[in-house]
């Protein structure tokens, strides 16, 4: 086996995964991979920044923590999407809970995503010239990543217009995006 | 002279709240050797438990360095864990090895120690605000609201907390090597 085989079977493991597996992980779980990839691009430029940039280790242990917790809502993510297909297939009487809890995962992983940006924002102003475009790219891929889980919230059918999670989701969109701005002006 | 050595000092003066305060500091590292690095049982854990402060009280004078405190007391805790369990289950109790992983395992409990303890030493705000990110999961936004501040300097924040850390860690370190610190084991 060469070098580099392994990761390349392990991330095709993954997408198959998410090609192949029915009900397996859908949206919200990509969501939730993509905002840790960003996550990862974040750590990699503070990590490459640490003899200039006297926050680049806080900022490397932030990423990787927030870059774990994205990983643990996207799994969390596919169990309660599981769950939720398996409820409204069958007559369940949880199904109004498993549909809640299945609008609630993507809240957080929304949540999580708009502090991925802001912390890419973060990096993008202070890294080296080298890894700034890698920031920025971070933070776009964590905007998108929150725009789709908030996306997830608004249609989940439990979630009505009054509901205060669809305004908190917006919220979390609407920081994301303002982090990503930053990011790329800083990126110029 | 270092919280520890002056622990010792009074301990060894008979201080009634001195003791108090060594088995409040170092009750929980004892216990978390044995259940989290030994995996005792329940009942053995009790039992170890009783016997590392019993033997800490009768043996702490013959503590040479008292900055050794730490490392002392381990010492004693994974003694008393390998006689229970050379004990468990035998009439005739045989030489037990430790439990793989154990060794890893009161190295991390080592770590955590130094890291509670440097966290201590922080400001306060430091301490909240790393205790929220970092232990409760907290997210930027509900850590500024929280604590009121922007949500967009939240992360700095925490970076220049976890640099004071750092220096607070190192001072520590460096500390326990100035006093001359190998770190004796009885």
């Amino acid at each position: 086996m060469k070098t580099g085989d392994v990761p390349a079977l392990a991330l095709a493991e993954v997408l198959d995964r998410f090609a192949r597996y029915v009900p397996g992980p859908g949206g919200g779980a990509a969501a939730g991979v993509v905002a840790a990839l960003a996550a990862s691009l974040v750590a990699k430029a503070a990590h490459a920044s640490r003899g200039s940039w006297a926050d680049a280790a806080g900022v490397v242990a932030q990423a990787s923590l927030l870059r774990d917790r994205c990983v643990k809502l996207a799994d969390a993510d596919a169990r309660a999407f599981a769950a939720a297909l398996s409820a409204l297939e069958g007559e369940d009487a949880t199904l109004a809970d498993r549909l809640d809890h299945a609008a609630e995962v993507p809240l957080q992983i929304a949540d999580a995503a708009a502090d991925v940006a802001a912390l890419a924002a973060v990096a993008a102003e202070s890294c080296e010239g080298a890894f700034r475009a890698d920031s920025a790219t971070a933070a776009m891929f964590a905007e998108a990543a929150a725009r789709a889980a908030a996306r997830l919230v608004e249609i989940n059918l439990t979630v009505t217009e009054a509901d205060a999670r669809l305004r908190q989701a917006q919220r979390f969109v609407a920081a994301a995006a303002a982090s990503a701005a930053r990011a790329l002006d800083a990126g110029r | 002279v270092t919280q520890d050595a002056d622990l010792v000092a009074r301990c060894l003066r008979d201080d009634p709240a001195a003791w108090d305060a060594l088995v409040a500091r170092y009750s929980r590292y004892v216990y978390a050797i044995i259940v989290q690095a030994f995996r005792l049982s329940d009942n053995d854990a009790e039992d170890a438990y009783q016997d590392v402060f019993l033997r800490v009280y009768d043996r702490l004078g013959s503590l040479r360095d008292p900055e050794a405190l730490r490392p002392w007391i381990a010492q004693l805790t994974r003694r008393v864990c390998l006689d229970r369990l050379s004990s468990a289950g035998r009439e005739e109790p045989t030489e037990a090895v430790e439990p793989p992983g154990a060794e890893q395992g009161v190295h991390d409990l080592d770590e955590a120690f130094d890291v509670h303890e440097a966290l201590d030493a922080l400001p306060g705000s430091c301490r909240e605000i790393l205790d929220r990110f970092f232990t409760r999961d907290e997210s930027y936004r509900t850590i500024g609201e929280a604590l009121q501040l922007p949500a967009g300097t939240i992360a700095s924040r925490i970076s220049r907390c976890l640099v004071k850390l750092r220096e607070e860690l190192e001072g520590r370190s460096g500390a326990v090597l100035g006093s001359g610190g190998k770190r004796e084991h009885e």
